[in-house]
């Protein structure tokens, strides 16, 4: 018989609190089932009261956080009311030691997410970050290639597109990759289906439906909050987690069959995804949110092999598989679409739908297997929340004093500037990402600041997404690189003329258990709640991935990463960020700090200097200067600054131009061009009437294909040579 | 001289069960079958430094999920078919080497083999067949 | 009168949705035709293979899904002069089943959409299709201007054309090339070509003219809200670009 692997991440004053409740020692699956359901992946034991301090609410929220993932109101088409769904979750660990499959199941997790919620899923978006890939045949780089060959070969084949995403390379990633998942959905707000079962749901049928349950992936809730050394990738072999994209895009398509004949019907229905945890942490987390509990049959589940002990089976993390609680009468419908119309045993060997059990009206969580009770437990015991209040010391950052930076050479900086790996051209990699499957693509990712959609047939309505989290920043100051993460992703959305209408965030840190490296997370959530607060935006869905450390001790740098999500009336008017015209007003607006701390121009000068500070004020005056000039019809072209500073998204605007056949330059004089304080670099038809409280006349668009910067000339085409290339080593 | 190595999969084969359903609807009498990819590499003598080396290229090699054997010839076994490319690409591999197994879980005859290929696996505009 | 158009759905096909929207808007009479009904195929008069994966391209991309069910139905339509119209994995199935550049036998396939060179990955690119043959050749191509563009985006990992240099030779002689890869300008050279496919080849098309197969996908560049710069009308939603191949499959289906 295939048993469990003995290490359980439980500890002793967890075990005891745990036999003492049920009054006898815990069974072996009871064990198991407590391990998964109470470690931090599950349990957010050790994060769960700081995120309280997250915005949630606003008046575009239709589902805040709790369920498989947030619901955002898009706007009103046909009388319809329309909504998108977002869910973000991280795959960091199994991705450094397996990354195709890694990232690849990562995908494949953060899709059920939002498909659950009744959805139709419309994009997904993944922000990366790697170690030192530029070394061949590092171990990086294998990482950094075989992660964005998973991602691909997953999205690709469901056919959902690659909207947006980013990557930075830093050798604070060579022993923990970051591979953060972003997924979108779109569902009529009346259509929602929830991720728990309502009160009056007694005697209703749970179905399981997907991937026949093997060995594989068991015990991976705890795998990710393991360290990872070589010794354990290869004892931890049997967490590798094999994705399907195959059947997940025959699970998808039956199950929006599924929705279709519930909504025809009238019925309710509760649908969620299966992750950490398996058949036992879906079907507990499902029925208790109902105040319900669950009677589970382990010999009704269709299994791969055989000979699996009852806990494998019922924490087990087999990939591609979903679990619905139905009213009866409709049972034998849906077992139809998935098992004979979608012939889901003919997709993947032993695939189908079964029902495995049903909800109760008490609130007891019950597993029988080989028709013996192997579990018996309180449902709000094994679910209800735990907590671990553990220490954390203040991160105190002693910034070096600013300095005065010696007067800069343009000509010697900025084609490093654009060569540099976290500012050159992210196209080799997402080329190998579809962009435009589903026919509803706007602005594919790279083609802006943010990806658009038009997600409804027949609607100019548009989502835009974007994410943010600058690595940089988040070595410097936590709480910094947070609300830069927000502040960033908000300005990226913008960018292409959305309004933003809510944000999650994956916060990507090291050991809990270390007071140093739980500070940091800690006031990372502060630097969200305030970012989020003054924007007044509202966090809907997020993840937290703890331990991330390295062999050595050390954490990944402080990575909270934030995706935003923006909604546009009217796709015709999105901004696009290629220069329109000879002739026009370069402006510059927004906040103009000149510190360059955390820089890439700081990197480059190997200076050691303070982060910008940051304005609400002058960022709210940003936004609202920007729109108004898109009301007024004179803004022709805009971009965010960001990595490379105001000059390179200027370099970039032109580059969007050049290639779409318009060679067009720019001359501008500006002291220190390379600043990332943030702010919006726009082309003006004319600058009368904007705000110049808030926005600097930088320069004027050109017939000429060169760059003029302080009297430096440089030819574009040589700049696209030198921006356009680096990437293409790892990603030939 | 020329060590030809075979790297298959230790976790769960899709491509493999795809094979084996795609090939009985059409009637070929196969129970059985596995999925290795084989390499070719120049040898002088010392397997086990060869091994180590494979091993060492996570591009090819990842323990986590690949096993790897060393076959004593560069040619199909028993119930073996080879479908090795027309064109040779650079890192890629020299072939795909099908095992099929009958219903007592025997090697495939060559009959069996050679209807695998003509009826499926083989694509004779890019790819040669070796049985 | 108007003939019926099936717009099948293999497991593992994904772009069936845009691919029925943009016939329905270009005129035609267009269904969804499921995998586990393929004897309803019998009542259509023309049959569009959208894209995605048909089990996943496993084992080569198009091999598994040619012996599929509903195969046997387009095969039979395709030989009694019904259209067949394959676009990127259907353009795979199509040919793997023999019916395009169709000198071979039915499920002989004489050439292959196989992996992109010079590196082996999936490659997603806007590009241009220019038309290779004069318009009436193909049915589906019959109302297009001479030397026609279509935009379109390349989506693929195996889009490259690769056969035998005698088969090479039998697509060009025999006129099979329906269309190359080529700038905005309508130049035609190697930069343009996304997957380093042989002479450059989009698309195939058989010797009666009523089966063409192509690898980039124009109805992903079928509307003006997918071309904003290019945009042909103030309407946001109006199909433009990609959708004239659409338009003129449309016409051919209507003259049947």
């Amino acid at each position: 018989m295939l048993h469990s692997a003995p290490s359980v991440a439980l500890r002793e004053d967890e075990v005891e609190r745990i036999a003492q409740r049920l009054g006898r020692e815990p069974s072996a699956v009871e064990l198991a089932a407590f391990d998964a359901q109470w470690s931090e992946h599950c349990s957010y034991k050790s994060s769960r009261h700081h995120l309280k301090r997250l915005p949630v609410s606003g008046s575009s929220v239709v589902l805040g956080p709790g369920e498989d993932a947030g619901i955002l109101h898009l706007g009103i088409h046909d009388g319809e009311r329309y909504a998108v769904v977002i869910a973000h979750e991280s795959h960091n660990h199994p991705s450094q030691v397996v990354p195709f499959e890694g990232a690849a199941t990562g995908v494949g997790g953060i899709v059920r997410d939002v498909l659950c919620m009744g959805a139709q899923v419309i994009a997904v978006a993944d922000p990366l970050r790697f170690g030192r890939a530029d070394a061949a045949e590092s171990h990086a780089r294998y990482v950094a290639q075989a992660a964005v060959d998973g991602i691909g070969a997953y999205g690709n084949a469901i056919g959902v597109p690659n909207l947006a995403g980013d990557v930075y390379f830093d050798a604070g990633f060579d022993e923990n990759c970051l591979i953060n998942v972003v997924a979108l959905g779109l569902v009529k707000e009346s259509n929602v289906i929830h991720s728990h079962v309502p009160k009056d749901a007694d005697g209703w049928e749970i179905v399981l439906v997907g991937k026949a349950t093997d060995a594989s992936g068991f015990g991976g809730a705890s795998f990710s909050s393991l360290t990872l050394d070589a010794e354990d990738a290869e004892a931890n072999k049997g967490a590798v987690q094999v994705p399907d994209p195959f059947l997940k895009s025959v699970l998808m398509r039956a199950s929006y069959r599924t929705f279709a004949l519930l909504h025809e019907r009238k019925l309710e229905a509760a649908f969620k995804d299966l992750g950490a945890g398996g058949i036992m942490g879906c079907s507990a987390e499902m029925t208790a949110g109902g105040g319900h509990g669950a009677a589970i049959d382990l010999d009704r589940v269709n299994v791969a092999l055989e000979g699996m002990a009852p806990e494998v089976i019922a924490v087990g993390e087999t990939q591609e598989r979903l679990m619905w609680a139905l009213p009866p009468a409709i049972v034998p419908d849906v077992l139809r679409i998935y098992n004979e119309e979608f012939t889901l045993p003919e997709v993947a060997y032993n695939a189908r739908a079964s029902v495995i059990g049903r909800v109760t009206a008490d609130k007891r969580y019950v597993l029988r297997y080989d028709g013996a009770v192997v579990m018996d437990v309180e449902s709000d015991f094994l679910t209800g929340s735990i907590r671990d209040e553990l220490p954390y010391t203040e991160v105190i950052r002693h910034a070096a004093p600013a300095n005065e930076l010696a007067a800069v050479s343009v000509e010697y900086l900025l084609p490093r500037v654009l060569a540099h790996r976290d500012v050159c051209s992210r196209e080799p990699l997402y080329r190998r990402y579809d962009a435009v499957v589903r026919g509803c693509t706007v602005l594919p990712r790279g083609a802006a600041d943010a990806g658009v959609l038009a997600p409804i047939p027949g609607s100019p309505l548009g989502v835009a997404l974007a994410v943010a989290g600058n690595p940089r920043y988040g070595r410097i100051d936590p709480r910094y690189a947070a609300e830069h993460a927000v502040i960033e992703a908000v300005r990226r959305v913008v960018a292409v003329g959305a309004q933003p209408i809510g944000l999650t965030d994956c916060l990507n840190f090291g050991n809990p258990r270390k007071p140093d490296q739980y500070g940091e997370f800690v006031r990372a959530v502060d630097g969200l709640a305030c970012a989020a607060d003054a924007l007044t935006l509202p966090f809907v869905s997020g993840n937290v991935s703890l331990y991330n450390e390295s062999a050595d001790g050390s954490a990944v740098p402080a990575s909270p990463i934030v995706a935003c999500v923006g909604a546009i009336e009217d796709v015709g008017q999105v901004i696009t960020p290629g220069l329109k015209h000879a002739g026009s007003t370069l402006l510059w607006i927004g906040s103009r700090e000149l510190a360059v701390g955390g820089s890439v121009l700081a990197e480059l000068l190997g200076v050691d200097e303070p982060l910008p500070a940051l304005s609400y004020g002058a960022e709210r005056t940003a936004i609202g200067i920007l729109r108004d000039a898109a009301a007024r019809g004179i803004l022709r072209s805009c971009r965010a600054v960001s990595d490379g500073g105001m000059l390179t998204a200027l370099v970039r605007m032109a580059f969007d131009a050049f290639t779409a056949g318009r060679p067009i330059g720019a001359e501008i004089d500006f002291g220190n061009p390379f600043c990332e304080s943030g702010g919006f670099v726009c082309e003006v038809s004319d600058a009368a009437g904007v705000d110049l409280t808030g926005a600097l006349q930088i320069g004027v668009t050109t017939e000429a294909p060169e760059l003029v910067v302080n009297g430096t000339h440089f030819s574009l085409a040589q700049l696209y040579e030198i921006w356009s290339k680096p990437l293409s080593e790892i990603y030939p | 001289m020329t060590r030809a190595i075979a790297i298959g999969l230790k976790i769960p084969d899709n491509t493999a069960y795809t094979a084996l359903v795609a090939l009985r609807r059409l009637g070929v009498a196969v129970e059985g079958v596995e999925r290795n990819e084989v390499f070719f590499f120049d040898d002088d003598g010392d397997v086990a430094a060869l091994v180590r080396r494979v091993k060492a290229d996570e591009t090819i090699f990842n323990p986590n999920k690949h096993r790897l054997e060393v076959l004593a010839q560069a040619a199909p076994r028993p119930g073996e078919l080879w479908v090795e490319p027309l064109e040779r690409a650079p890192n890629r591999a020299a072939a795909v080497a099908w095992r099929l197994t009958d219903a007592r879980g025997l090697p495939a005859s060559s009959q069996v083999l050679e209807a695998a290929a003509d009826r499926l696996l083989c694509n004779p505009a890019i790819d040669r067949a070796r049985v | 009168m108007s003939g019926r158009i099936a717009v099948l759905v293999f497991p593992g096909t994904n772009s069936e949705d845009e691919t029925l929207r943009v016939l329905r808007d270009c005129g035609g009479d267009a269904e969804l035709v499921h995998w586990s009904s393929p004897e309803r195929l019998a009542g259509y008069d023309a049959y569009v293979l959208s894209g995605g994966f048909a089990h996943e391209d496993r084992i080569r991309a198009g091999a598994v899904a040619a012996h599929d069910r509903m195969m046997d139905y387009v095969i039979q339509g395709a030989q009694r002069g019904k259209l067949v119209f394959g676009i990127c994995n259907g353009a795979q199935i199509v040919l793997e089943a023999g019916l395009v550049p169709g000198t071979g036998a039915i499920r002989k396939p004489t050439a292959a959409f196989t992996h992109n060179a010079p590196a082996p990955h999936f490659v997603c690119r806007h590009v241009y299709m220019k038309l290779a043959i004069e318009p009436a050749r193909c049915a589906i191509t019959a109302s297009l201007p001479r030397d026609a563009l279509v935009p379109s985006w390349a989506a693929h990992g195996e889009g490259r054309l690769a056969a035998t240099s005698k088969h090479l030779d039998e697509i060009v002689t025999g006129g099979h090339l329906a269309f190359v890869y080529a700038h905005a300008d309508g130049t035609v050279d190697d930069a343009a070509v996304p997957n380093g496919s042989a002479l450059r080849c989009a698309g195939l098309v058989n010797r009666e003219g009523n089966v063409l197969a192509i690898m980039p996908h124009a109805e992903r560049d079928a509307w003006n809200f997918n071309h904003l710069e290019r945009s042909d009308s103030g309407d946001v939603l109006a199909p433009s670009g990609g959708s004239i191949i659409f338009r003129s499959f449309v016409e051919a289906v209507s003259q049947l």
